[in-house]
């Protein structure tokens, strides 16, 4: 019997040949397959994180080798420029103020009756004793806009973003890596690198939880790295949240600091 | 036999003699007089900076010095002084409490250190009393009135009697604010110094700081501020790993340096005025040499070895030489011994200088025999290297030749 040399397929064969091995290369528009330019993924990132307005009460215990304390707040923000925040526990502190209109930031404290502004040379002290600065609360939603953003790498299950600083931006970080969640277009895990390359800080976005319409971590973690801070933690639980209602503007005008202290 | 032509030879060329001992003796008095002021007053400089606020001898939790936080304080104030008093040679303990903080008065607000310190004690350790400008100083059972220096005073435009808050971090890390009243006002001298700080009794700061019982450091007056480096190490074996105690060599080694490298610099500049001078020495000592060649040469020729002539001539310089470092020794040495009881005064200068903060206003020199001697044998040698290149020059003639030299 002649082995026959070559393989022709039939008219059928082909057909089905298309069916299987062709078709699946075809690209489906898959629901979450969004246009994947980095500075997209930052945008939706920020936008999920702050939301048009937002108001939030919360808990922030400081962890430290020796202390543990907690603090309960209630914030409300408009857009990224403009927040306010009021201490309500502990009673020694409650009505503590806290102002922020674009990159200042105001503080009153009721028990000595008094406003001030936190200046320039205090921005990187500690807020409030906990392991975020002046200049975080000051300079938080401003990512999109200071710095340059690459996607490094990507899984199905999340994107891996590099921010490198622009030119004329005055920051802190030199260099900041984050992974997003895919589905959630929220942040996982945040690192924070200095001019020397160090890993300074890694915060972490936990407890992802359906609030009205929007996805959001109420477990955050901040772990500030280096021997000096070894046993430091902060940890903040969000408890209720309320985005895109519309927020009163007197709660962002410097007389806000003491009418809405208490 | 030598020593007596030599003498004879001295005696003969009386201007040489005379203006080689003048040059020399300058020399020596100036180098004493020189390192004794530069060595005086770097000191008094260092002490000025010491006893200002840092204190002669300052202990802290082993970390501190390298990440000053509220993790790395001295957790057990009492014990310490427990176990300080079983060791000789202090004269005085305090503790102090420093922290980093926001001042607000009126619409100023302006970062500085405020301190809690014990201010009985405290008057021993520091100059903090003595600078007082307005008002006046703490004392042991003040509550919320603090002492801050003339620029944070100015900063803040507060006078004696206003009110100013601060608001910090406690020791626990909680948020800690209060109404100070101010009780007075310091100028040390010291720019930064002045600018930036303030203090508070530290009984009532550790109410507002949580830190009863805490310090960040605890400075020790030594019975002996010279042997504060011994001192430390005593204190370092009682108290074990777990603090550190510095001397001020140490804890200040930044400004010691400073002092260091001054003393570098000015030692480089008398050396090449003597560098200057010893040319001069040897020229004129050249040409008185050369003038004598006919001498020479007549000594020569009737049998004396160059190796005699050598020993001649440097006995005549040696001598010389003897005899100026003697007198330049005296005089630079009086000189010294009087600016040393008499600092040089730039006093009626004392608040300008305050003003442009510097906090020296008498400079003193040191009176050291050593130094004194030390410096005698360099002038001494230069002198006598002086020498060693004219007298070459002549023995190398022949004896013929210098008869007939002109």
């Amino acid at each position: 019997m002649r082995w026959r040399i070559c393989y022709f397929p039939s008219v059928l064969q082909l057909f089905f040949l298309a069916i299987f091995v062709a078709l699946p290369l075809i690209p489906f528009p898959r629901a979450d397959a969004a246009p994947l330019d980095a500075n997209t993924i930052i945008k939706r990132v920020e936008d999920n994180l702050n939301g048009k307005t937002a108001m939030m009460r919360f808990s922030m215990q400081v962890k430290t080798s020796r202390s543990l304390r907690t603090i309960k707040m209630t914030s409300y923000a408009v857009g990224k420029q403009k927040s306010f925040i009021r201490i309500d526990y502990p009673g020694r502190d409650k009505g503590i103020t806290f102002l922020k209109i674009n990159n200042a930031m105001w503080q009153y404290v009721p028990r000595i009756e008094k406003i001030f502004k936190i200046p320039a040379s205090m921005m990187l002290q500690s807020w409030m004793g906990s392991d975020f600065t002046n200049d975080d609360l000051v300079k938080e939603s401003s990512l999109s806009r200071d710095y340059t953003t690459r996607l490094q790498a990507e899984t199905t299950n999340q994107y891996t973003l590099q921010l490198l600083p622009q030119a004329d931006a005055a920051v802190v970080w030199e260099k900041i890596i984050m992974t997003v969640s895919r589905k959630y277009f929220l942040p996982m895990a945040v690192k924070y690198y200095d001019e020397d390359g160090k890993l300074v800080r890694v915060i972490r976005y936990l407890n992802v939880k359906k609030i009205g319409t929007r996805f959001y971590p109420t477990h955050w973690l901040v772990i500030p790295q280096g021997t000096e801070k070894s046993g430091h933690q902060t940890i903040i639980d969000i408890t209720e949240a309320v985005f895109d209602k519309p927020i009163d503007n007197n709660y962002f005008r410097k007389t806000a600091l003491r009418r809405f202290s208490n | 036999m030598f020593i007596k032509i030599a003498i004879k030879n001295i005696c003969a060329y009386r201007k040489r003699s005379i203006i080689t001992v003048a040059l020399t003796a300058f020399s020596t008095a100036l180098l004493i007089f020189s390192s004794a002021l530069m060595t005086g007053s770097h000191n008094k400089m260092l002490a000025n900076a010491v006893e200002v606020y840092p204190g002669y001898l300052q202990i802290t939790q082993k970390d501190f010095r390298d990440v000053p936080s509220y993790d790395n304080l001295i957790f057990d104030v009492k014990a310490m002084h427990r176990k300080l008093s079983s060791i000789p040679g202090i004269a005085a303990i305090g503790a102090r409490f420093e922290t980093f903080v926001l001042f607000a008065a009126e619409n100023k607000t302006v970062g500085g250190m405020l301190a809690g310190i014990e201010p009985k004690n405290e008057n021993r350790l520091s100059r903090l009393a003595q600078s007082l400008k307005e008002g006046s100083y703490l004392s042991d059972g003040d509550a919320a009135q603090v002492y801050l220096g003339v620029g944070l005073a100015k900063k803040l435009q507060v006078k004696v009697g206003d009110t100013l808050a601060f608001v910090g971090t406690g020791a626990d890390y909680s948020f800690s604010a209060d109404i100070l009243y101010v009780k007075g006002i310091f100028q040390t001298g010291s720019f930064d110094f002045d600018n930036s700080t303030a203090f508070v009794n530290k009984a009532y700061f550790d109410d507002a700081m949580a830190a009863e019982n805490y310090a960040t450091q605890i400075i020790v007056l030594p019975q002996n501020p010279s042997k504060s480096d011994a001192l430390a190490e005593q204190i370092n074996q009682q108290l074990g790993t777990e603090y550190q105690a510095l001397g001020w060599r140490k804890s200040m080694d930044g400004l010691v340096e400073a002092m260091e490298l001054d003393s570098v610099f000015g030692y480089i500049s008398l050396a090449i005025i003597f560098l200057v001078i010893f040319f001069v020495i040897m020229i004129y000592t050249l040409l008185n040499i050369m003038g004598r060649s006919r001498e020479i040469g007549m000594m020569r020729a009737l049998g004396t070895t160059p190796g005699q002539v050598f020993i001649m001539l440097w006995m005549e310089c040696l001598i010389l030489g003897m005899l100026s470092v003697f007198i330049g020794g005296l005089f630079g040495g009086g000189l010294t011994a009087y600016f040393h009881f008499h600092p040089i005064q730039l006093s009626g200068y004392e608040e300008q200088f305050k003003q442009y903060g510097l906090m020296a206003a008498a400079l003193p020199t040191v009176f050291r025999p050593i130094m004194i001697a030390r410096d005698i044998l360099i002038i001494l040698t230069l002198s006598l290297f002086a020498a060693i290149y004219p007298i070459f020059k002549v023995n190398r003639y022949r004896p013929l030749e210098a008869i007939h030299h002109v």
